[in-house]
């Protein structure tokens, strides 16, 4: 049975996942052209996540899973963080695997980011290297195009065989 | 009393140290596809396996993220800072191959890490004494080979100022 939280999780020195945690939304004041405007600053540009909600109007909570380093066991695992993310054509539903652009400034209090693309759509993932919709390990849409009728041609093809049953029997040669 | 675990020795500091893949800065995200069956795959799963810890160890701000089973064939995808993505085919190759390729086409080559290496030590120059945090040594006598301070090991009694008074004091009279 593997522990919620991995041994060892004490008081250690901050690594990186946590100062990012801990300082997500740093406000710097600028001085541009004499006047100092508040430009919110996320440290992380781009996000991917999974979508988890869309019950807010244009908006969509996105889950962030980074890998963070347990300090005594030296392994990596996954630190979930939600995100919020605006979705403007609200095209996200629950499960989409979605990448998030920073916005330059903050839209409201928790909204940092918008929606950039949906990488992987539930249901109709399409796979990149071939350009086919895919489910799980299995092609759903066959790889090659037949560019003729296959009944048409195959009585075609028969013809031009002309196979005949012959008379003499084949000579073992 | 041996680790635990199949391959404990990816959880050691010095096997995560060993990465050699440091991604270039515009390196946001890091997405891997591959399934958990099948050969074609198995160079995907020795890459996420053996790799992907070195890799996250010298990238702390890049995120990774795998998908299992999503996708036929396995992938890697890195999205960049300007949108840009990068989409590399791991079928059929070895971890070592996808290691070496993923190195050479948005890793930092040898010789700007040698020189960011060289840049930092100069910044941390060993001549220089004062406080832990910054410096190594904050005392010469720290130096193996100095007088110690007379805190820790008392002084010989030549080397006292109130012998050296004393026979100062002795030899004028």
């Amino acid at each position: 049975m593997l522990f919620p939280f991995p041994r060892g999780y004490r008081d250690c020195e901050l690594h990186s996942w946590q100062i990012l945690t801990s300082c997500d939304n740093k406000l710097g004041l600028q001085n541009i052209n004499g006047m100092s405007t508040r430009q919110a600053s996320v440290h992380a540009k781009w996000i991917i996540g999974q979508v988890i909600g869309t019950k807010m109007k244009k908006t969509a909570k996105v889950r962030v899973t980074r890998l963070v380093l347990d300090p005594y066991l030296l392994k990596y695992y996954n630190k979930r963080k939600t995100y919020f993310a605006h979705d403007p054509l609200e095209q996200c539903t629950i499960g989409d695997v979605v990448l998030l652009k920073a916005l330059p400034e903050k839209r409201s209090k928790h909204v940092n980011h918008e929606l950039a693309e949906i990488v992987y759509k539930v249901g109709q993932v399409v796979d990149p290297l071939t350009g086919k919709r895919v489910a799980g390990t299995q092609y759903l849409e066959p790889l090659t195009e037949s560019t003729e009728d296959t009944e048409v041609s195959l009585k075609e093809k028969l013809e031009q065989l002309n196979i005949t049953a012959s008379t003499t029997p084949p000579s073992a040669s | 009393m041996p680790m635990k675990g199949r391959f404990p020795i990816r959880r050691t500091l010095e096997f995560l140290q060993k990465g050699e893949t440091v991604f270039k800065k515009s390196v946001q995200i890091m997405t891997v596809n591959y399934n958990t069956h099948g050969d074609l795959s198995e160079g995907a799963r020795k890459f996420v396996f053996f790799n992907i810890p070195q890799i996250q160890y010298k990238n702390p701000w890049v995120q990774i993220m795998m998908f299992k089973n999503m996708t036929p064939s396995p992938f890697l995808r890195f999205y960049l800072d300007d949108g840009e993505q990068v989409l590399v085919d791991v079928e059929g190759k070895d971890h070592k191959e996808i290691t070496n390729h993923v190195k050479m086409i948005l890793g930092k080559s040898d010789k700007v890490l040698e020189a960011e290496a060289l840049a930092k030590m100069e910044l941390s120059n060993p001549a220089n004494f004062g406080p832990k945090k910054y410096f190594l040594r904050e005392c010469f006598s720290e130096v193996e080979g100095q007088v110690p301070h007379p805190g820790f090991v008392p002084l010989p009694k030549e080397m006292t100022g109130k012998y050296r008074a004393k026979l100062a004091a002795g030899s004028d009279e």
